[in-house]
């Protein structure tokens, strides 16, 4: 017999290493006079999006087609450190640096556009790559030609910025801390499952998703990361375990050790709050990890919602199911 | 105002190279005269290694060499947050996991390195596998490591065995004790989490170039932090973090599994001894037996909760199994512990965390980070209680979250960015919830 | 031992070990590191590509059993400049993640919609089931393939 089953779970999400822990991004952006704007940064993009991400952000800040962005430094003698991507961090340290280094550079913009146009800043309009004096349309300079003049003077349109905010070491009794991580990332699923009750097998129907993003900066990837991570967490709910025993890794393939395929997934609806209210750029905040945090609690309540079973271990087999019922019958 | 990219569905940037096979992973690369590598790891979970014989496997035709730990005695340990690994285990040590490194093996092709990494004989010791984290506590359990950790605080309980602990944590908030005579209904329950390999795709795989000139060792390899791999290949081996360039190349999966060192050393170690490139790529087994996992936790959690459903006390017991060494060890299990009230208003809070070593492939970083294993306890806890005190459990959930203002375990207080109602109420609407949120 | 092959249109001749893996002939022997290799032992599909039509895990195929065969690997999807309607459509989605299944993935996608322009999504799940990713929760590769069916359609009435 198939039974149905909702669970729902509420979680948080504390990003950065947090704890005292020094963290902190660096990245630099140059505008050439090839007409070319050079996104330096060290951070990793493991699929997620993330260098697709810094140029959103740069772009943003300097009102330029993203397409003329370049991202160089994946190498650790061409760009300073930017911190792991891990801690659901990259989107608010490194947004944030690139975010202050376009900045930097859109000052110097304005700075050495008020001295070739000899105006005053607001008199300046900065659109496209290029530099209007106000009153005039017809008289402007390109970011490239700009770049050239800035370079003959000995300068350079190029600036760098750290990302480097405080948190607290936690009092080693108490775990107290004023400041323990830069910030919480919240999120609510409701997952509905049918179990079959003859043989223990759990299916997964839909995923309904309600996750505090701040600001999306890219809704498709953030989307991404609900369903990538949700289903990482139906894994580790329903089917994955690395058997150690005795210290021997007894499935050490992916023949017996078994994650989602695509014949196991759900439904998905998912909605993005976006209230801007965090420090990250444009107010987003990360999300990386807690997609994946709320599945294998919204499934064990789904599981007592369907059978009348509460299961304390994972993961939710079919045959801890079986067990379960049969327990429960005696 | 709207923005012109950001909020925008722009495309990935590196998506075209991806769907036309351009995009180059590490073992995508390509030296010409490239030498193999393998690593001859250990024979049995936690034993003396007594003798290793490689002497016919180095008369193999084809291999270049074999390193052992007696060719660079002067190698450091490594690790992310503490240096507790070897880079290979030195005659008369122990190797403490199966994916201990006993032989870095160099052949001019992959199949000679295999053959090779066969005929090496090894012999060892046998010690008693410690496999379960309450095992290793015990006062008689045979250390894993001969030193301490460092880690340890002077409020570790003296009946366990400080040296198969890697660290142990505690929060204190409130009076927990009061906060449990106030409550009407108490719930206390065991959560137990699994081994999980975070199984990126791509297993673990690069290549090294030893530059002479320079005096430089470039390193092709997939790290989720250039620069701290950067730092632990360099610590290492003794050279100077300017001398160890590591070029990040496509990453294919990582999840926390690409944290660690894998290849990194091995490699730096045989692209200096044999001055040619080199390269190594792990199995899937490999990968599953010698890099780390998600942490397998034990969490005891009690919750108090008056009889018109608000929190009022929260206290867990953490035990970790950390395995052979620390990797992120001393970072996650007490996250988990920090995280053990999710997001709902508690006054009053006790916990007690352990990361503990055992002879386990060692447990390291994967999303979530502690904090996913802690959320199926607490929020298991909250619908016990919810359905014990007969709420609905959203509405349970509702009027115990978080709100600005609020104050976490670790006494922070939130100043901003607090949508966790703005959650639920989304999702009930999303997922046409039976039942409405009594705001 | 000699072999005969036509990869991605092109006659190719090559010589083998007796043990050499139709996935080691693609990328040692060829330099076509487009196919993937992420189990070796045909659980994963990153190293799917078509032979003579069918979809076979190239880790599991020995090159000496690609002898006369024709196959196609992800670098022969696309003519010169053009993608192939299913990679644009795995890049519109949002398919692609780190990457490392998509060639596999891409691979059992063309098969499937060669033999069927029209699937349902319970034909696209069961075309690519052997597939795995670890990172999309392939919600976005499904639309991928729906977007991709749809414009073959299309392009295929355009030409009538």
């Amino acid at each position: 017999m198939r039974k149905k089953g909702r669970g729902m779970a509420t979680i948080m999400f504390g990003f950065g290493y947090g704890e005292g822990f020094p963290d902190h991004s660096i990245a630099e952006i140059e505008i050439t006079t090839d007409q070319k704007i050079k996104l330096r940064t060290a951070g990793a993009d493991v699929g997620q999006g993330f260098l697709t991400t810094m140029i959103q952000i740069a772009a943003e800040v300097l009102k330029i087609d993203s397409s003329y962005i370049e991202i160089v430094g994946q190498d650790t003698h061409q760009a300073k450190n930017s911190g792991s991507t891990s801690a659901t961090r990259q989107t608010f340290f490194s947004g944030n640096a690139v975010r202050e280094a376009a900045e930097e550079v859109m000052g110097m913009i304005y700075h050495h556009g008020s001295i070739y146009f000899n105006s005053n800043h607001p008199e300046l309009t900065v659109k496209d790559g290029e530099i209007y004096a106000c009153d005039n349309k017809e008289e402007k300079i390109s970011y490239w030609e700009l770049a050239e003049i800035v370079k003959q003077k000995g300068d350079n349109l190029q600036a760098e910025a750290s990302f480097f905010p405080k948190t607290y070491v936690p009092d080693e009794k108490t775990g107290q801390s004023e400041k323990n991580y830069v910030a919480y990332t919240f999120m609510t699923q409701v997952i509905d499952i049918e179990v079959d009750t003859d043989t223990g097998i759990i299916e997964v129907m839909n995923v309904y998703t309600a996750l505090d993003v701040g600001k999306a900066i890219n809704p498709q990837n953030v989307h991404g990361q609900i369903e990538g991570g949700t289903v990482q967490g139906l894994g580790m709910a329903l089917m994955e375990e690395q058997v150690i025993k005795n210290g021997i890794t007894i499935n050490p393939d992916m023949t017996n050790y078994l994650v989602p395929s695509i014949q196991d997934i759900p439904e998905f609806e998912s909605t993005l709050i976006e209230n801007e209210d965090s420090d990250g750029p444009f107010g987003a905040k990360g999300i990386g990890e807690p997609t994946l945090i709320a599945a294998c609690p919204a499934v064990a309540n789904a599981v007592y919602d369907a059978i009348g079973v509460r299961i304390t271990s994972l993961p939710i087999t079919p045959e801890i199911i079986l067990n379960s019922l049969e327990e429960n019958n005696n | 105002m709207s923005k012109r990219y950001v909020g925008k569905d722009m495309l990935k940037v590196d998506a075209e190279s991806k769907v036309t096979g351009r995009a180059q992973y590490p073992s995508d690369l390509k030296f010409d005269n490239c030498l193999h590598v393998k690593i001859k790891r250990a024979t049995y979970p936690h034993a003396i290694l007594k003798d290793l014989d490689i002497n016919r496997a180095k008369n193999i035709d084809g291999v270049v060499d074999i390193i052992t730990a007696k060719d660079y005695p002067n190698l450091n340990k490594f690790g992310l947050i503490i240096k507790d690994q070897d880079v290979l285990i030195k005659m008369g040590e122990k190797m403490k996991f199966m994916g201990d490194a006993l032989a870095i093996i160099i052949a001019e092709t992959e199949e000679i390195a295999l053959k090779a990494r066969d005929k090496i004989g090894v012999e060892i010791k046998k010690l008693e596998v410690i496999t379960d984290p309450l095992r290793a506590i015990e006062k008689d359990a045979p250390p894993i490591h001969e030193d301490l950790s460092g880690l340890c605080t002077d409020y570790l309980k003296p009946n366990l065995n400080q040296k198969n602990i890697l660290v142990d944590h505690y929060l204190k908030k409130g009076d927990v004790k009061k906060g449990f005579t106030e409550a009407d209904l108490i719930v206390e329950n065991e959560y137990r989490t699994q081994h999980i390999d975070q199984l990126p795709l791509q297993n673990e795989s690069g290549y090294a170039l030893y530059d002479d000139k320079k005096d430089e060792i470039k390193i092709w390899a997939a790290s989720q932090w250039l620069h701290d791999t950067q730092a632990d290949v360099a610590q290492s081996i003794n050279m100077s973090k300017e001398k160890i360039r590591i070029i990040q190349t496509a990453i294919g999966g990582a999840f926390g599994k690409k944290e660690d060192v894998s290849v990194h050393i091995h490699l730096a170690l045989a692209a200096l001894h044999t001055q040619r490139p080199v390269k190594l790529e792990y199995t899937r087994e490999e990968s599953m037996i010698a890099q780390s996992k998600r942490h397998p936790l034990i969490i005891k959690a009690k919750t108090g909760v008056s009889s018109n459903g608000y929190l009022t006390a929260w206290s867990v017991e953490v035990i970790g199994d950390t395995g052979a060494y620390a990797s992120s060890g001393p970072a996650v299990v007490h996250k988990g512990m920090y995280h053990c009230t999710g997001p709902y208003n508690v006054e009053n809070i006790e916990g007690t965390s352990y990361a503990i070593y055992t002879n386990n492939t060692y447990g390291g970083a994967m999303r979530g980070f502690g904090t996913t294993q802690m959320a199926f306890a607490y929020e298991s806890q909250m619908d016990i209680l919810a359905h014990k005190l007969n709420i609905d459990p959203a509405q349970f959930r509702y009027q115990n979250a978080y709100i600005t203002g609020s104050v976490t375990p670790n006494g922070q207080k939130l100043g901003k960015s607090v949508n966790t109602k703005r959650t639920i109420e989304s999702v009930i609407d999303l997922a046409k919830w039976e039942g409405e949120i009594n705001k | 031992m000699k072999i005969t092959l036509t990869v991605n249109g092109e006659k190719r001749e090559v010589e083998v070990k007796p043990q050499t893996r139709l996935l080691d002939l693609l990328r040692e022997d060829l330099g076509l590191t487009g196919t993937k290799e992420g189990c070796g032992k045909g659980e994963c599909g990153a190293c799917t590509v078509i032979m003579n039509n069918k979809l076979v895990a190239s880790c599991l195929v020995l090159a000496v059993q690609a002898d006369q065969s024709e196959i196609l690997t992800i670098e022969g999807l696309n003519c010169q400049d053009e993608l192939h309607p299913i990679q644009n459509a795995f890049i519109n989605k949002g398919a692609v993640q780190c990457g490392f299944c998509i060639p596999g993935m891409i691979m059992s996608s063309k098969q499937l919609l060669d033999e069927n322009i029209n699937p349902t999504e319970a034909e696209i799940k069961r075309g690519l089931s052997g597939n795995i990713c670890r990172c999309t929760g392939y919600v976005k590769i499904i639309d991928a393939v729906k977007e991709a069916a749809h414009k073959m359609r299309s392009r295929g009435e355009d030409d009538v």
